[in-house]
């Protein structure tokens, strides 16, 4: 099921299930599985150590120390050989290391890995860390394949993914006056095309986490053409127009109709689709009107000025 | 329809199957009713459907993702691999590996490698003056010498104990490294092989040349069938999947490599079997006071057994 990659970026990969639907995973490489590794590493000495001392301490009061050692040793042998491999089989491809960097092992083909898999992929990886726990031949294979599979995860059919970290399901709000202002003077005929509706989105997503010059760089090149043809002032900011873009193609019922702010119902709904992408979470999402719970009626909701201002996310 | 109406609309669904997913994954599928499986399959297929028209419906790039990671969690739960089958694994272990070890040319050739190079450089210590010494290094036979001058006269319980534990730690540890480097393309499996057969074949060579009487071969004798083989076994696993990248059989390298790789799990599970038999022999029996009929009718035992596995169980029709 797994479908080649074709053009899309290579640190995704995608699977194409049998509804004919390709989602994508995002690969995990060497240097993200590097701390996750680190931790795991850490963990198996502390559980090694202090169960070693435990045994020690508990058959030593039982006046056989010895017993204690051996037992000692053989969970030295079982941590050391299948601790990765028990806890990704047991914990659907995690181990505590994994789960702290939110990375996961799963099959190639997109499904979770089975007891097999998990156990045989970190047997092997004692080929993988050769030589002398440098990591040298996994590193190696995995700069080879599009996987950044080692070669435990070549024998076993597996891959490292990043769990994406909770999306959540709805879009951005614009919240700028200027913006609003500006989405009016838009004229009512003007047609987004589908791929212009993509940049823009993308825009607004990404505009907060750049500083305000490279805002504007950016953002001429659709906004320059787009102000002259409107025709509006010179002086009309770049970013506020693609917001205000953004605004129409979204958000707007009909143009000219500022329903996000004056509206109460509208408020309701534009809170629904509050804020709610990694990018946008606290930030520029306190204007008063728009902070009111997703699924309070329009009934209860007072004018706009008497609520706390406060970031609701909707889920 | 703008973008929030339609998220108003879908969103419900989405957030359904999010809650179904979250209480499949917690737990065991057999627990979960006919109707709620058919409704989730139901859920996820609009999902699908809603990924697919993304482009169309404008949806935002977050939310996009969000369906991607939704659609991947919904299909791992709807195709998941089958769960750990403990009759399964008996039927694995116990009637098609062994049919599958008997007509496997890897397992021949760990054997004869091992076997070969083990006989040869047992006559070379026994009969080259300094073979051993060069081989093996004088410090290391000094110790063994002396480790073996009374290994034999008996330990406690206890001791007894704690040496499985070592046993176990040390030679499954061993074990699990032969197959592991079998997988440098077949070569690191025959390296290992044979260092370990020139290895153990010396000193029992040299062994055999001490004018002073040692417990060597009394101590050696009852595991010997059992971590011997369970060398061989692990080395021939390693072997098959390491050759598996060079003779593909008709298959692309990567998916001869995934099927030897599955095949060989069961071995490593049997070579790891193996290896605990005979560090609870070597633990508990082989360093004990028993008179030396008693060890010689443990081993006798343990290659019967071995026999009766890879031969009888094995030469059965394959399916």
């Amino acid at each position: 099921m797994a479908a080649e990659n074709g053009d899309t970026i290579d640190t995704q990969f995608e699977i194409v299930t049998p509804e004919n639907i390709a989602f994508q995973y995002r690969l995990a490489g060497p240097f993200q599985r590097l701390p996750a590794y680190i931790i795991d590493v850490l963990i198996q000495v502390v559980a090694v150590v202090a169960g070693y001392l435990g045994l020690l301490l508990f058959f030593g009061m039982l006046r056989v120390p010895f017993i204690g050692v051996g037992l000692g040793l053989v969970l030295y042998f079982a941590v050391s050989w299948f601790y990765t491999g028990l806890f990704e089989a047991l914990w659907n491809g995690q181990t505590p290391g994994k789960r702290l960097m939110r990375l996961r092992t799963i099959s190639a083909d997109g499904q979770p890995i089975g007891p097999a898999q998990a156990i045989l992929r970190n047997v092997l990886r004692m080929a993988d860390c050769q030589p002398l726990y440098l990591y040298q031949v996994g590193l190696w294979v995995a700069a080879c394949n599009r996987r950044y599979a080692r070669l435990g995860d070549l024998v076993c059919g597996t891959m490292v993914v990043i769990e994406e970290p909770q999306y959540r399901s709805t879009a951005l709000v614009v919240t700028e006056p200027e913006a609003l202002r500006l989405a009016e003077l838009i004229p009512a005929n003007f047609r987004v095309p589908r791929d212009m509706a993509l940049a823009l989105s993308s825009y607004v997503l990404r505009r907060r986490a750049l500083p305000w010059n490279r805002r504007v760089q950016i953002a001429r090149h659709l906004a320059e053409p787009l102000r002259m043809r409107f025709g509006l002032p010179p002086q009309t900011s770049y970013d506020m127009l693609l917001c205000a873009m953004y605004h129409r193609v979204f958000f707007a019922s009909t143009p000219g109709q500022q329903a996000a702010v004056t509206r109460p119902v509208a408020s309701g709904e534009i809170a629904v689709a509050l804020g709610v992408t990694p990018f946008a979470e606290g930030a520029e999402v306190n204007a008063p009107a728009l902070a009111s719970a997703p699924n309070v009626l329009p009934t209860s909701v007072g004018p706009p000025s008497e609520r706390p201002a406060e970031v609701v996310v909707a889920s | 329809m703008k973008v929030v109406a339609l998220l108003d609309q879908r969103r419900e669904n989405w957030r359904e199957l999010e809650t179904l997913c979250t209480r499949f994954e917690g737990r065991r599928r057999s627990k979960v009713e006919a109707e709620t499986s058919v409704h989730f399959a139901a859920l996820y297929r609009g999902a699908c459907a809603d990924l697919a028209l993304a482009d169309a419906y404008h949806l935002p790039p977050n939310t996009v993702n969000y369906l991607h990671q939704l659609v991947g969690r919904a299909h791992n739960q709807l195709y998941r691999s089958q769960g750990f089958n403990v009759a399964n694994w008996f039927d694995e272990i116990f009637d098609r590996l062994p049919r599958r070890l008997y007509r496997d040319g890897f397992l021949r050739l760990a054997f004869v490698l091992f076997w070969g190079f083990f006989l040869a450089s047992m006559y070379l210590g026994y009969a080259s003056n300094g073979f051993a010494e060069s081989v093996v290094g004088e410090d290391e036979l000094r110790s063994m010498e002396e480790m073996h001058v009374d290994s034999t006269q008996g330990r406690d319980m206890e001791a007894g104990l704690a040496m499985v534990g070592y046993y176990i730690w040390n030679n499954a540890g061993i074990g699990l490294w032969c197959f592991a480097f079998g997988l440098f393309f077949g070569v690191g499996g025959i390296f290992i092989t044979i260092s370990n057969a020139v290895g153990l074949g010396t000193v029992f060579g040299h062994m055999a040349t001490l004018s002073t009487e040692t417990d060597f071969f009394n101590f050696v004798t009852a595991h010997g069938p059992f971590e011997l083989t369970g060398i061989v076994v692990m080395s021939g696993a390693g072997m098959r999947l390491g050759f598996s990248i060079v003779a593909t059989g008709g298959y692309t390298r990567g998916e001869s490599l995934r099927r030897a790789g599955r095949e060989s799990f069961p071995t490593i599970i049997l070579g790891t079997l193996l290896f605990f038999g005979a560090a609870v022999i070597e633990g508990l029996i082989s360093p004990s006071t028993l008179p030396y009929w008693t060890k010689a009718l443990v081993a006798t035992a343990s290659s019967a057994l071995l026999v009766f596995y890879f031969v009888l169980l094995g030469q059965r029709p394959g399916d």
